[in-house]
């Protein structure tokens, strides 16, 4: 049986059997719904309900909650049977705490009593999804953004970043840039989130922004309860705030000067190979005219500083942004199980949660 | 008497330069952050806005007012910790040092560090976990007591335990007596150990450091009209599709001391590059037809560095070259009383009782972030082969890893609190509780 590979994100839990080169073969939302009578179902909407983030901002936080969630991925969505539980590979978001870690661990052993269990962290993965094993990640995902040069498979936590903004800010900021320019229409988080999947994209520079404040397109968008909503130059702020977080109201500088002063961080013999193998993953990054302005934000810097982004292999699936770190815990799966580099069931036996510290880095 | 169960213990080095902070038993620590906090005294800010606004009236009473103002309102700032709060540019910030020649001065400003490492960076409850603290080998009782009662009112912390910074170097490398020539940020000490104590008479320090080094750099450079600007001061932009242009941005309000912080990071960055320790005293006429080496700066430009790779590094062995560098005339006043490395060690293991001299000089343990030079190792070994007695046989020692070099402390700290047979030497908050905090002094020696 193929060992199953979890990336439980802030917005989409990614899981699917260790098959490199697909897209996971689950992408279904986190969030989940309260039911008054019985327990949490994905996505039924009925009125007198009480929504729940299991993970958020990168951590699982309700742990009753998650495990509703993998009961219903492992058993319903990943087929597999009650007493015959496989192996698993959870993927781990930047400094996660270590108690975080050791209750997942006792968690999938001691409920779901699976036979194998491995984690690793995201910005490993995602570079082992485009073929390296050194380079500096940029995870822009729901919840936060991650920042993490990789040095021959080893996260240097000393320069990673981490910021407690991602696609929920921008979210927001959506909702409250619709509601100043349609100030007659009332508009739920749900349908922001879509229009701003649907319509969101980057200006090609700064001066191209400042430009639309002046002339821009204005498209007309009819929302499923009926209302008409005009989006204009909303759709562009959205992508800005990466760029210029001023927008969202924080004093910090924008991504690609972040990423500059990440890599600076680290010992100059390694530049070149951070800045060389620069990979872009997480839901937001897809977003149109990212990268391109991103690339463009980048040749403005020193050239000793210029990262450049990674392309990635042709026989990965289209969509690999939105879920790289998965397919990285794939290629991974595939090597650490047969090995048997995992944590058992002995060994959790023996040793107890703490053993995740010495096992899986 | 506190007995740990799988319960890690984290790890604090708040050096003069860097504060290391991470989980007990880990090879490197997880957070490494500037010690320096950016600080904006809402006094400023109130003040230039009444200035603007009470232009006009009477002088006196605006005055009495704003005395009074300023008493009350002392204490209030709003403080910015981490690498990433520093590295924005705001108005009116300053960039302040809670040390003050190695010892912790303001404790707002530590506290808010330690705050910072906890809440921030690791991401822990400090409730849950004994702390071990790097203290440095000249901190008095006084220093010690209030870090302890510190720990144990405002973070409640299980245990606590503080540790020399020149013990947990000897611990790193596997030894308990060893000469630790420590080289940081802010001072290079030079303390002998032994048997895992700190013979205190013994111990030597002086305020030559990794920012020193920096700051003469940064004069060095300004003197030769190569100025350094600030990430912040500046903008690319591209006029025409290939070429860039770049825009000086003007931000009047910002301090100086966070103008010079900025200035620092890139010259010590210039200088952890470049420089390298010359294998001969420096002097003038030898070097001044080495070919120069090229070191492109954030805003495009480059600069060509020649004699001063070797001039600088140089200033560890012989302090008065400071003084050719024009601009830092200032060090002129406390000149006399510097000596270099090789002399500091010299001077230290003579303070010592004969018997273990010999052993000191056997094994000299190299550590910090300065330490990490290029050539530095073989530099020194060199020139204590001169100074030294015929009979001694000198071994300087440093890890190949520059990184290991640089945490060392954090790492000798890291091993000490993973030891099994270690656990039983926490001073605990129950032995707080009942006998005070000068108990601290007989707990951690």
């Amino acid at each position: 049986m193929e060992a199953a590979v979890v990336d439980a994100g802030s917005k989409f839990l990614k899981a699917g059997p260790a098959i490199p080169d697909q897209a996971p073969s689950m992408i279904i939302p986190t969030q989940m719904k309260r039911m008054p009578e019985d327990g949490s179902m994905d996505d039924s909407s009925l009125s007198e309900e009480i929504i729940i983030d299991p993970v958020v901002r990168g951590y699982i936080r309700d742990w009753d909650a998650m495990e509703d969630l993998l009961h219903h991925v492992l058993y319903s969505g990943l087929g597999w049977e009650m007493g015959n539980e496989g192996q698993i590979l959870f993927t781990d978001p930047l400094s996660t705490p270590k108690a975080v870690r050791e209750q997942l661990v006792q968690l999938m052993f001691e409920t779901f009593n699976i036979s194998g269990f491995y984690a690793s962290e995201q910005a490993v993965l995602s570079l082992y999804a485009v073929g390296r094993i050194s380079g500096c990640t940029v995870d822009i995902g729901h919840g936060k953004i991650d920042i993490a040069p990789v040095i021959e498979g080893a996260v240097q936590h000393i320069a990673s970043r981490r910021f407690e903004i991602g696609g929920i800010d921008l979210t927001k900021l959506l909702a409250q840039e619709l509601h100043k320019s349609n100030p007659l229409v009332n508009i739920s988080m749900s349908d922001v989130e879509k229009i701003k999947e649907q319509y969101s994209c980057c200006a090609d520079d700064e001066l191209a922004y400042d430009k639309t404040k002046n002339s821009c397109q204005i498209e007309k968008h009819t929302l499923p309860d009926g209302q008409v909503i005009t989006i204009g130059r909303e759709k562009y702020t959205v992508g800005e705030a990466l760029f210029q977080p001023s927008i969202l109201g924080l004093e910090a500088h924008g991504i690609v000067e972040q990423l500059v002063r990440s890599i600076s961080t680290v010992s100059s013999d390694n530049h070149r190979q951070l800045l060389e193998n620069t990979v872009l993953c997480g839901g937001t990054a897809s977003m149109p005219g990212f990268e391109d302005r991103f690339q463009k934000e980048a040749s403005l810097c020193s050239s000793a500083v210029r990262p450049a982004l990674v392309k990635a292999p042709e026989y990965m699936p289209e969509n690999l942004t939105v879920c790289s770190a998965w397919v990285g815990g794939a290629i991974l799966a595939k090597v650490v199980f047969p090995q048997n580099q995992h944590i058992t069931k002995a060994d959790y036996d023996e040793t107890g949660p703490s053993i995740v510290h010495r096992k899986c880095f | 008497m506190y007995g740990g169960d799988e319960v890690s213990a984290i790890v604090i080095d708040l050096g003069s330069h860097t504060c290391k902070a991470g989980y007990a038993g880990e090879d490197a620590p997880k957070a490494v952050f500037p010690s320096v906090v950016g600080a904006i005294d809402q006094m400023d800010v109130d003040e230039t806005a009444i200035t603007e606004k009470n232009s006009g009236s009477a002088v006196d009473s605006k005055n009495i007012v704003k005395t009074l103002d300023s008493d009350k309102a002392k204490g209030k700032r709003k403080l910015f910790v981490g690498s990433q709060s520093l590295g924005f540019r705001r108005d009116h910030m300053d960039v302040l040092s809670p040390l003050k020649d190695g010892v912790i001065a303001d404790w707002e400003i530590a506290d808010c560090i330690w705050d910072h490492a906890f809440r921030e960076c690791l991401l822990v409850d400090p409730k849950e976990h004994p702390m071990l603290l790097a203290e440095p080998s000249s901190n008095t009782q006084q220093q010690r007591e209030r870090t302890a009662e510190l720990m144990f009112e405002k973070y409640k912390v299980p245990a606590l335990f503080l540790a020399k910074n020149a013990v947990l170097t000897s611990f790193a490398s596997g030894r308990a007596t060893a000469l630790v020539v420590d080289s940081g940020g802010g001072s290079t000490t030079v303390a002998p150990v032994h048997d895992g104590y700190v013979l205190q008479k013994a111990v030597a320090s002086s305020p030559i450091g990794g920012e020193f080094l920096t700051d003469c750099l940064l004069k060095s450079l300004e003197s030769k009209g190569m100025m350094i600007k600030p990430r912040y001061a500046f903008k690319r932009k591209e006029t025409r599709p290939g070429e860039y242009q770049t825009v000086d941005l003007d931000f009047p309000n910002t301090t100086e001391s966070y103008k010079l912080y900025s200035q620092r990071v890139i010259a010590s960055d210039i200088k952890e590059c470049v420089c390298r320790a010359p294998d001969t005293p420096y002097d003038e006429s030898s070097y001044s037809n080495i070919p120069m080496t090229p070191y492109e700066l954030p805003d495009g430009q480059t600069i060509e560095i020649g004699a001063d790779r070797f001039k600088i590094p140089d200033v560890l062995f012989n302090p008065s070259l400071a003084q050719t560098i024009p601009g830092m005339e200032n060090f002129a006043e406390i000149a006399p009383s510097v000596r270099g490395l090789p002399q500091m060690v010299i001077e230290s293991i003579n303070k010592c009782d004969v018997d273990i001299r010999r052993e000191l000089f056997s094994s000299i343990l190299l550590a910090g972030g300065t330490a990490s030079m290029q050539q530095l190792k073989e530099r020194l070994e060199k020139d204590l082969l001169e100074e030294s007695p015929q009979a001694a046989r000198v071994k300087v020692l440093a890890s190949g890893n520059a990184t290991e070099r640089r945490f060392s402390v954090w790492i000798g700290g890291s091993i000490l609190a993973s030891l099994g047979s270690f656990q039983q030497m926490w001073f605990s908050k129950s032995e707080y509780e009942e006998h005070g905090a000068s108990y601290i002094q007989r707990k951690c020696p």
